[in-house]
């Protein structure tokens, strides 16, 4: 009974029935709070084109760098596009954006300090070829002549005139071109990444005919003994500890991509010549194109500016398994992930009701 | 008779396939199909950095996707040892208790839908708009937050803020005793509600049943108790009930609204000026962290080398509290249209709970793959 | 004559049924907030249902998981025609963050059923959403409908 005449009450207030008559949707349900966070603004002319926004982007498909086509005057630029139908409006972007002002701008630009960046930053300076953008703000700022140079269109750190001031690290505007590392026997360790890179992609490829036979709801599942690989590291260095180290450190990371190349569909139309950031594809008259894999960064730029399918790539991952004796290298595999050889079945057609 | 329901029907929000086992009207006994919406969070989230894994696992679950960023916040914290700044641990418990308060009155609305009693469910959503705007103003987004980050938050509330939501807390209290009482003291309502789905202390303990639908049989469990932003700085008390009815679990979540909002006034009432963010140092480790969610509780285990996620595993509340629905509340109800209520009061949240890897014992395997694949996966392992 | 009064009356009730096919639940509570007496959905005529044989339009918020692989074609299928899909969120447009390595998603939603509009966001505000389903759903209808004759 109660609630009835509390029905009634209700019914009989005057605003109730306003209401009711003039339903309408108050204009509030539109006005954003200036803090709301909408889609990333892109303001192109700022851009230096060192890729943070993509490394730091969560959703695969969101940010993009493209490049303009090259002019007799100009150069091209590089700068992000983003695809609202995958981003997700976090605005981690804009918060890792390093240029100053901001060539992303999401919302309220929130507490923007360099130790929150994304890409790692560890302790020795080194450059990264392939971030750099050669402004050469480096050079003017270091106080040591000789300690950094240029040579044929490469800025490059000596390390034996350089008195690890920071100088050039302050200077330098691209996040993770100029990195810090304490690290001894750099070189020796960049050999004995790409000696374990190659080895496991020799095995994969050995393996080949084995992955593409596989049904493709099955995970092909290999194993590498540690052994022989250990042994041939330690004959680069000599430090056990350290080969450990820097093994499991590729392996932790070497979720990689594994470049194929098939030379038999080769055209030599050397598009991806040009388009190789570290020159590992390479064009002669006698020999055709030829890829160099000791060189390769697995980028995959190749597969994706190749027409014919040469420079295929799938992504395997691997696990460190270090047993006193008898430790080995676990590979594990989606056969979904291969390059794809034949042509897509067609979808089934939907059935459609009369 | 088996009746199924969903995953697609007019009484659930979510997918999920629940088969009630019935004679005439009566319901004798449940059972649950879940894999709907499995998507591989966890195995995503391996050998990623946390930066990009944050924002995955605040897409666990989008009702309570603040606290699940702020459980992955805080077990990095425990690794390294760190603690944040004060300021960012009470901006924390201030989105967090926000983000109560919508879920309480978005799973209360929910049950009156499945009640038939499309007023409260209007008054009920109309009292949550307010709650979702300060949340926005706060916050920048409604429901996915981005917020919370390792050491601390993204953004400082500034005193503009703070006291547009004290607003909308003082105003959504003056109203509110309104709709609590319409609830409590509405005969039909009542009738309805009282003595249907009951679960006892028992049966509780029996299904691991956590948060409001624990506390509302007897089970007097609230993590807010142990966390340290709470137990130093806070004041208040947990709210339970002994009935463990659809009354009882309706009426325990009016009752933690009411802590919550008394919980945001104190917070803003005392929040101290500082930094609201901090460089977190961690090495390689493993560590687990609990909180309280809206439903219950939420255990993340990370292990990580230092610099990428090796190992995550999320427990979330809804898979027990679930599981305590089909097999005790559903258990002799007098009719299909209580089962559909009861389930809504157990306020299930089926993305939160599709979340499974299968362990092969035997061959020391294991799968990412969804919980629709398990019955496969033993058919074959007893073919063999 | 008869395709106006027809147009008038299909643009005037429209049917909705949402489904989920493996999204964070965000988008789904977004729609639900769009029924609250603030956007007040229903005052343009539109009734959430969840039920698609009486579907005029369907709303899909989520990636495809593998258990709708198949489902969703069916569902599609059982809707009555004139039918209209609308994807909310990013989830049904390109998988968001879950169509990584390691997700066991199938997105875009378009590689199994048509899909006539699609509002981006994760998750779109309510307003957002009322402001794409006003201006595309209607008018769709109407023509899909005159097309099905």
């Amino acid at each position: 009974m109660s609630s009835v005449i509390w029905y009634l009450y209700e019914f009989a207030q005057k605003s109730w029935a306003e209401k009711f008559t003039g339903a309408k949707s108050e204009h509030d349900i539109v006005e954003k709070p200036d803090r709301f966070r909408d889609f990333p603004v892109v303001l192109k002319e700022y851009c230096i084109g060192c890729g943070a926004c993509t490394a730091a982007c969560p959703s695969p498909t969101a940010i993009k760098l493209v490049r303009d086509k090259d002019t007799s005057e100009k150069v091209g630029r590089v700068y992000p596009v983003i695809n609202n139908r995958a981003c997700i409006r976090c605005g981690f972007c804009a918060e890792v954006c390093p240029t100053d002002p901001k060539t992303i701008e999401c919302g309220e630009n929130h507490l923007i300090r360099e130790e929150f960046t994304i890409l790692p930053v560890e302790k020795h300076y080194v450059i990264d070829d392939y971030l750099c953008i050669r402004c050469k703000k480096c050079l003017k700022a270091c106080c040591v002549e000789g300690a950094i140079k240029e040579e044929d269109n490469r800025i490059s750190i000596d390390p034996s005139n350089c008195i690890s001031c920071g100088d050039c690290l302050e200077s330098c505007p691209v996040k993770g071109a100029l990195k810090r590392i304490h690290m001894p026997h750099l070189d020796e360790q960049k050999e004995i990444i790409n000696m374990v890179v190659s080895r496991l992609e020799k095995a994969l490829e050995d393996k080949e005919e084995e992955i593409r036979n596989l049904p493709r709801d099955k995970l092909f599942k290999m194993e590498l003994p540690l052994k022989p690989i250990m042994d041939d590291s330690l004959k680069i260095l000599s430090d056990e500890e350290l080969v450990q180290d820097i093994i499991e450190r590729v392996t932790d990371r070497m979720k990689l991509r594994i470049i194929t190349w098939d030379e038999s569909k080769c055209t030599q139309c050397r598009l991806c010549v040009k388009e190789c950031p570290l020159g590992s594809i390479t064009y002669s008259p006698d020999s055709g194109v030829k890829r160099d894999p000791d060189k390769c960064l697995r980028c995959s730029t190749c597969y994706q500016t190749c027409p014919f399918g040469v420079a295929g790539y799938f992504v395997a991952k691997f696990l460190l398994d270090d047993q006193k004796d008898d430790g080995k290298i676990m590979i594990t595999l989606k056969p979904s992930l291969l390059p794809i050889t034949e042509p897509i079945p067609e979808n089934l057609p939907l059935q459609e009701s009369k | 008779m088996i009746l199924p329901i969903g995953p697609i029907h007019p009484g659930l929000k979510e997918p999920l396939r629940l088969k009630l086992k019935t004679q005439g009207e009566k319901v004798l006994s449940a059972e649950i199909d879940y894999g709907y919406v499995h998507r591989g969070i966890e195995r995503i989230m391996q050998g990623q950095t946390w930066q990009k894994s944050i924002f995955l696992a605040e897409r666990v679950c989008g009702i309570c996707s603040y606290i699940h960023t702020q459980t992955f916040a805080e077990t990095f914290e425990k690794i390294a040892g760190q603690q944040v700044p004060l300021r960012a641990q009470y901006l924390r418990v201030l989105t967090n208790e926000l983000d109560r308060t919508q879920s309480h009155l978005l799973a209360n609305s929910t049950y009156f839908k499945a009640l038939e009693h499309e007023t409260l469910f209007m008054y009920m959503l109309a009292l949550r708009e307010p709650v979702m705007d300060a949340i926005e103003l706060l916050t920048g987004n409604r429901v996915n937050m981005g917020w919370n980050v390792v050491g601390g938050v993204r953004m400082d509330a500034r005193d503009s803020h703070l006291q547009k939501i004290r607003e909308i807390i003082v105003k959504l209290e003056s109203e509110y005793d309104k709709y609590v009482e319409m609830f409590a003291h509405g005969p039909l309502l009542g009738l309805r509600s009282r003595d249907v789905g009951k679960l006892t202390y028992d049966e509780a303990i029996k299904a691991r049943a956590v948060g409001p639908i624990g506390r509302a049989s007897g089970l007097k469990h609230d993590l807010r108790e142990e966390h340290h932003t709470y137990k130093d700085n806070l004041d208040f008390k947990v709210i339970y009930r002994k009935e463990g009815d659809n009354f009882a679990r309706t009426m325990n979540r009016f009752d933690e609204i009411r802590v919550s909002l008394d919980i945001i006034k104190q917070v803003i009432d005392n929040i101290p000026p500082g930094d609201i963010r901090t460089k977190i140092d961690f090495g390689a480790g493993y560590d687990q962290w609990r909180n309280e969610a809206p439903r219950g509780e939420v255990t993340y285990m990370i292990e990580t080398n230092g610099n990428l996620i090796k190992e995550i595993s999320i427990r979330t509340p809804s898979i027990m509290n679930i599981d305590a629905c089909a097999k005790y509340m559903l258990k002799d109800v007098a009719t299909v249209a209580d089962a559909v209520a009861t389930y809504a009061t157990s306020d299930p949240c089926i993305a939160c709970t599709e979340r499974v890897v299968i362990l092969d014992e035997k061959e020391g395997e294991k799968s990412y793959q969804g919980i629709h694949n398990l019955n496969h996966k033993t058919n074959l392992i007893n073919e063999k | 004559m008869l395709n106006t009064l027809k147009d008038i009356v299909r643009k005037s009730s429209i049917h909705v049924c949402l489904v989920n096919t493996g999204g964070c639940n965000g988008c789904d509570i977004e729609v639900v907030a769009l029924l609250s007496p603030r956007y007040d959905l229903e005052q343009y005529g539109i009734y959430v249902h969840n039920n698609p044989r009486e579907a005029d339009v369907i709303l899909v918020t989520g990636a495809v998981t593998d258990q709708w692989l198949e489902n969703l074609r069916r569902i599609y299928t059982k809707a009555p025609e004139p039918k209209v899909v609308v994807a909310i969120g990013n989830c049904p447009l390109t998988g968001d963050v879950f169509n990584q390595e390691g997700g066991s998603v199938y997105a875009p939603v378009s590689d199994f059923i048509p899909v006539d509009a699609e509002i981006s966001g994760c998750p779109p505000r309510p307003s957002e959403i009322l402001e794409a389903i006003l201006s595309v759903v209607p008018g769709a209808i109407a023509l899909k409908g005159r097309q099905n004759k």
